[in-house]
């Protein structure tokens, strides 16, 4: 990444959208709306020190919601480039409220409130898409629950459970927990409030509020309009502190998960959804599962699949080793239905299609292995530059030249294809490079000749 | 003719295509429509087969 931020070659406009593409392979012209950051790209450090003093709390889209960020943010801490944007659906000062506290904390005055978005003109001789995919969305599935039951979770949301610069600090903490710790946190700073309000009776009275509120209910103190006031907010101080304790309680129990369980081919291989293989998934349930493992030894993993398909060098020696030293046990079954039990723990109802039964299980958390589906903004991309899709929504080739997309000059790689790995979305891209030299010199010797 | 090329995506694809082109000479335009590049692949703690970090 760092490489492509640094090439002399390489011109990279990032938070940029495609907005038009006319011409023909050697000439295409296409036009990209550079989107108002708000911050200056010359000017930012990458500090940080703005979203530390921002004061608004927005869901933090690559930690998949896990996390929260600020509406000054950057995409990642080592992303590049590292240049900050302002997320102008959140930001206090763009939606017309005072603020500003980002700029008067900027010691680069990067930050600029009344950046415009900037249209760009750009001549090429050919293109290459390559903009991947989405994770399948495994609520559409009502079986799995993944909506309802906390602690189920997509693979994607386990990666970043799993990263030391993740939202947990890379401990499988367990959603329905911190969920609760989030909680629990609101409560405090509630509760902080109301004390504050209590110790200024207690201090004027030189009584605590709890045999003040017993003396006051015995009616010791009449009538009085004071003592009336102090013992309603005594009354919502308790309202807030009792349940905050009951949660403090149940926080204490809170362990990190370790009996895991991972499905495989959510919306793969599924004529509701997608009847392709995802290729990787089956791959990154028994990583997670390893990693899992080397975090926490007595971590246990249950894969429950079809088949597992362990297709690449050195793929099926990575998931025998797994299941050997890394506690995994594969079930050849397909999962019916997901429940949760007491204490927000899933429970697993499948098919054993060896000993042809049906039996159930209890985790932890279960891990969603979801197809790779098509991306968001793949429809868009191909009406502006005039190629199609294939039945499945990736961009469509053919089998005799898989990196040429319908339209001459424009060339795909990577997951935008279709499903693949990263070796393989490598491998693509270093063809599709190779069809761009070869088509442009060509060109070039067309015009020679 | 014109010897500049657009890629569009940050992701692994987009980067090795681009890093590729880039080492032939060719001048690249590399569009993403997220803030910063990396695309899945950053937001992975390892990588199978053999568990280095993603990023
Ligand atoms: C949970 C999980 C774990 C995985 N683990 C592994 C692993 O361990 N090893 C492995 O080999 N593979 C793994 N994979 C697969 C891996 O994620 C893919 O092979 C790889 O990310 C594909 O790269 P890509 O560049 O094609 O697509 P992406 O990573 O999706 O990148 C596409 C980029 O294009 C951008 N983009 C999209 N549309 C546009 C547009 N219209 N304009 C501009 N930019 C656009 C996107 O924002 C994105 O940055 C895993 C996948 C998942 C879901
Ligand atoms: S905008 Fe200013 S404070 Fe924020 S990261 Fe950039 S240089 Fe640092
Ligand atoms: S790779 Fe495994 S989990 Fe993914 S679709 Fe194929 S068989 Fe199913």
């Amino acid at each position: 990444m760092l490489d492509v931020g640094r090439h002399p070659n390489i011109e990279l406009m990032a938070y940029t959208h495609v907005e038009r593409g006319e011409g023909q392979s050697g000439d295409f012209t296409v036009t990209v709306r550079r989107k108002a950051r708000y911050v200056e790209e010359d000017r930012c450090t990458g500090c940080g020190a703005c979203a530390e003093k921002c004061p608004t709390v927005v869901s933090d889209a690559f930690n998949e919601g896990l996390g929260t960020r600020r509406a000054i943010y950057s995409w990642f801490a080592q992303g590049i480039p590292s240049t900050h944007t302002i997320d102008p659906d959140h930001c206090r000062q763009l939606n017309g409220k005072k603020c500003g506290v980002c700029k008067k904390t900027c010691q680069a005055d990067a930050i600029n409130f009344d950046q415009e978005d900037r249209v760009v003109e750009l001549h090429v001789g050919a293109i290459i898409a390559a903009t991947g995919y989405e994770v399948f969305d495994p609520s559409i599935i009502p079986e799995y629950q993944y909506k309802e039951i906390a602690n189920v979770v997509t693979a994607l949301e386990f990666e970043r459970l799993l990263s030391a610069s993740g939202p947990t600090g890379g401990h499988l903490d367990r959603p329905s927990d911190l969920a609760i710790e989030a909680d629990i946190e609101a409560l405090e700073k509630k509760a902080k409030r109301s004390q504050r309000a209590l110790d200024k009776f207690e201090e004027k009275y030189d009584e605590a509020s709890p045999e003040f509120y017993e003396k006051y209910q015995n009616g010791e103190y009449g009538h009085d309009e004071d003592r009336k006031k102090w013992a309603s907010k005594y009354g919502a101080h308790m309202a807030i502190a009792e349940p905050l304790e009951a949660l403090r309680r149940r926080a204490e129990g809170f362990a990190v998960a370790k009996r895991l369980a991972f499905i495989q081919c959510v919306g793969s291989r599924d004529f509701r959804f997608y009847p392709f293989c995802s290729s990787y998934c089956c791959m990154h349930s028994i990583k997670e599962a390893i990693i899992a493992h080397e975090h926490e030894p007595e971590t246990t993993s249950t894969i429950f699949g079809m088949d597992i398909r362990a297709v690449g060098k050195g793929f099926e020696e990575y998931k025998v080793r797994g299941g050997n030293k890394s506690a995994i046990t594969y079930v050849r079954g397909r999962v019916a239905e997901i429940t949760e039990a007491p204490d927000h723990n899933p429970v697993i109802w499948y098919e054993d299609t060896c000993e042809r039964r049906v039996k159930s299980q209890e985790f932890d958390m279960v891990v969603l292995a979801t197809a790779c589906a098509p991306g968001k903004g793949i429809k868009e991309l191909t009406q502006v530059l005039g190629i199609k899709i294939n039945e499945f929504g990736f961009l469509k080739t053919n089998p005799s030249q898989p990196l040429d997309t319908t339209r001459p000059g424009i060339f795909t790689c990577g997951c935008a294809y279709g499903p693949m790995d990263i070796p393989e979305s490598v491998a693509q891209a270093s063809g599709a490079a190779a069809r761009v030299a070869q088509i442009l010199s060509e060109f070039e010797m067309r015009k020679a000749s | 003719m014109n010897k500049e090329i657009l890629v569009i995506g940050g992701g692994i694809a987009g980067i090795q295509s681009s890093l590729d082109l880039g080492e032939m000479g060719f001048k690249v335009h590399m569009v993403e429509r997220l803030p910063s590049i990396g695309g899945k692949m950053a937001q992975l703690d390892k990588t199978f087969p053999t568990n280095d970090c993603a990023i």
